[in-house]
């Protein structure tokens, strides 16, 4: 069996290092919920002495992720060692918590995976520097960047709450159907985050583009 | 290429031979040409729930050597495509395998051509059992979520666990030290994190071998006679507990719903998907099968057991 103690605070409760309050108690709950004495997920499988190291860890872990502080002390140091980067910050890592260390295993499905993320964040940056570039940013381009990403739009949606019809509207500039310019801008600048491209950029692209279409 | 898929888990009852009878009987449907073996040496079952009567034997003719090859003990069933081999008919001792005939099967399945061969095995972790399990480098535990059956999974996995270990130690080269010690250890209770430390001590270059090996084992598992009124994530939180814990891989396949009616099917000895090919369970074998199919096929095992 592996060691848990290898595994940093994050990895332990499963969450990304940019996790709010709210989603570090409920990982901090979830873990509970699979390491206590009197759970069916872990029954038998640990001794009383592995079940008690293992909870050890599990509160250190919350009880210095909760707090601010602590925090941000462990960060440095995570940082420092390489653990985290700053782009842990990104979404694709949001979606999928960061795997207990593989990077020992050969697993071939894991490098395949690898491989094909990296050729795609090679494409996405070539695409989005070609469009943060241009004066006006279409729907259209939108789009285009959030396929390369490959993102769908559900997805968007999910992390958002934006509506889908709404997204839908920005990426084919239904201009009669958009929402007022207080709450677009909003959208645009979350729709950018999600595709972790610069929100002021498309914002003032979008707008301006759709302001002209308007005057015609 | 044949994919095997030994079905195991270390509790009686948790439904292996009606899991076995149905995953064969859909993958035969799509088209498949499917064998299932009954491994349950001793307490065979699979012929009953698959209809057949069992008149001619099985594996008792291959070991008894009235017939050379395994392939021409498999008889047709009701469903085109699925084959079976029975062991109904073995001798009253047949539990207690020989470890040459032991070898002979298993050599014998890993040569057969079929797109699947399901292997039905015997509760508990016995050897013939792990060793069965071990024929191909993955495999579907079947468990239920109670917590017998989870403790019985849990020991079940760290049996196999442990025995593909020293498979691996015999059959490499490490250091004498480390095979002296996994061959006669000074305790009877050798577990899995004492192998690799006794690696780590005195082979630590091998280290990395051991656990890629180790990571190359497969192992899937399905949650039978599942209540609707149970924490649905149960699944993904062992899979998740036991690829953090375990060097291995572990796929959940799914839940397979309680169903009263599997019981009638088993009273009228005719395989439940084909007389209830609506029931919820039914369904739910359906989306396991999809699963199996679409799954990466993993590389089969070479070189013998010794």
């Amino acid at each position: 069996m592996k060691n848990i103690e290898e595994l940093n605070y994050y990895e332990i409760l499963k969450i990304p290092a940019n996790s709010s309050s709210f989603e570090i108690k409920r990982a901090y709950q979830d873990a509970l919920s699979i390491y206590n004495q009197d759970s069916l997920v872990t029954y038998s499988l640990f001794s009383n002495e592995e079940r008690d190291n293992i909870l050890k860890t599990v509160k250190e872990a919350y009880s210095t992720l909760i707090d601010i502080n602590k925090k941000a002390a462990y960060d440095t140091i995570l940082l420092d060692s390489g653990q985290i980067e700053v782009s842990m910050t990104s979404i694709q890592n949001q979606r999928k918590p960061p795997h207990a260390h593989t990077c020992n295993m050969t697993d071939s499905d894991n490098f395949d995976e690898r491989a094909r993320k990296k050729s795609r964040k090679k494409k996405i940056e070539t695409l989005s520097n070609q469009v943060l570039s241009k004066d006006l940013i279409s729907g259209d381009d939108l789009k285009k960047m959030r396929k390369a990403a490959g993102i769908e739009l559900s997805e968007i949606n999910a992390l958002t709450k934006i509506s889908a019809s709404v997204l839908r509207s920005m990426e084919e500039n239904r201009i009669e159907s958009l929402p007022p310019n207080l709450y677009l801008k909003n959208f645009l600048r979350h729709y950018a985050k999600m595709l972790q491209i610069d929100p002021q950029k498309v914002i003032d692209g979008y707008l301006k583009n759709i302001s002209l279409a308007q005057k015609k | 290429m044949t994919q095997i898929y030994p079905i195991g888990g270390g509790k009686g009852g948790v439904g292996k031979s009606f899991i076995t009878a149905s995953l064969g009987a859909l993958l035969a449907k799509s088209g498949k040409k499917v064998l299932l073996i009954d491994l349950d040496l001793g307490g065979s079952n699979l012929h009953t729930l698959l209809g057949v009567n069992d008149q001619q034997g099985g594996i008792n003719r291959f070991l008894d050597k009235t017939v050379k090859n395994l392939e021409n003990t498999a008889v047709s069933t009701a469903i085109q495509n699925l084959f079976f081999i029975s062991s109904s008919l073995c001798s009253m001792e047949i539990a207690n395998l020989l470890h040459a005939h032991k070898l002979k099967i298993i050599t014998a399945i890993q040569k057969l051509s079929f797109d699947y061969i399901l292997l039905d095995l015997g509760t508990g972790t016995n050897f013939n059992t792990l060793d069965f399990f071990l024929t191909s480098n993955q495999g579907i535990f079947i468990c239920t979520p109670e917590p017998t059956a989870i403790e019985n999974s849990f020991r079940f996995i760290k049996a196999v666990y442990l025995r593909k270990l020293k498979h691996i130690v015999k059959r490499h080269s490490f250091n004498s030290a480390v095979k002296e010690a996994i061959i006669r250890p000074n305790h009877e209770a050798i577990t899995s994190p004492d192998i690799i430390e006794t690696v780590l001590k005195h082979d630590p270059d091998r280290e990395n071998f051991l656990r890629s090996s180790l990571s190359e084992f497969k192992f899937k598992f399905i949650l039978n006679q599942f209540r609707k009124n149970l924490d649905a994530t149960i699944g993904d939180k062992i899979e998740d507990l036991c690829n953090r814990h375990f060097y291995s891989n572990f796929q959940f396949l799914g839940t397979v719903g309680y169903d009263v009616r599997i019981h009638d099917s088993v009273l009228s000895k005719k395989v439940f998907i084909h007389k209830y090919p609506y029931a919820p369970p039914a369904i739910d074998i359906k989306k396991i099968t999809e699963k199996i199919i679409n799954s990466r096929p993993s590389i089969p095992v070479t070189g013998k057991i010794s």
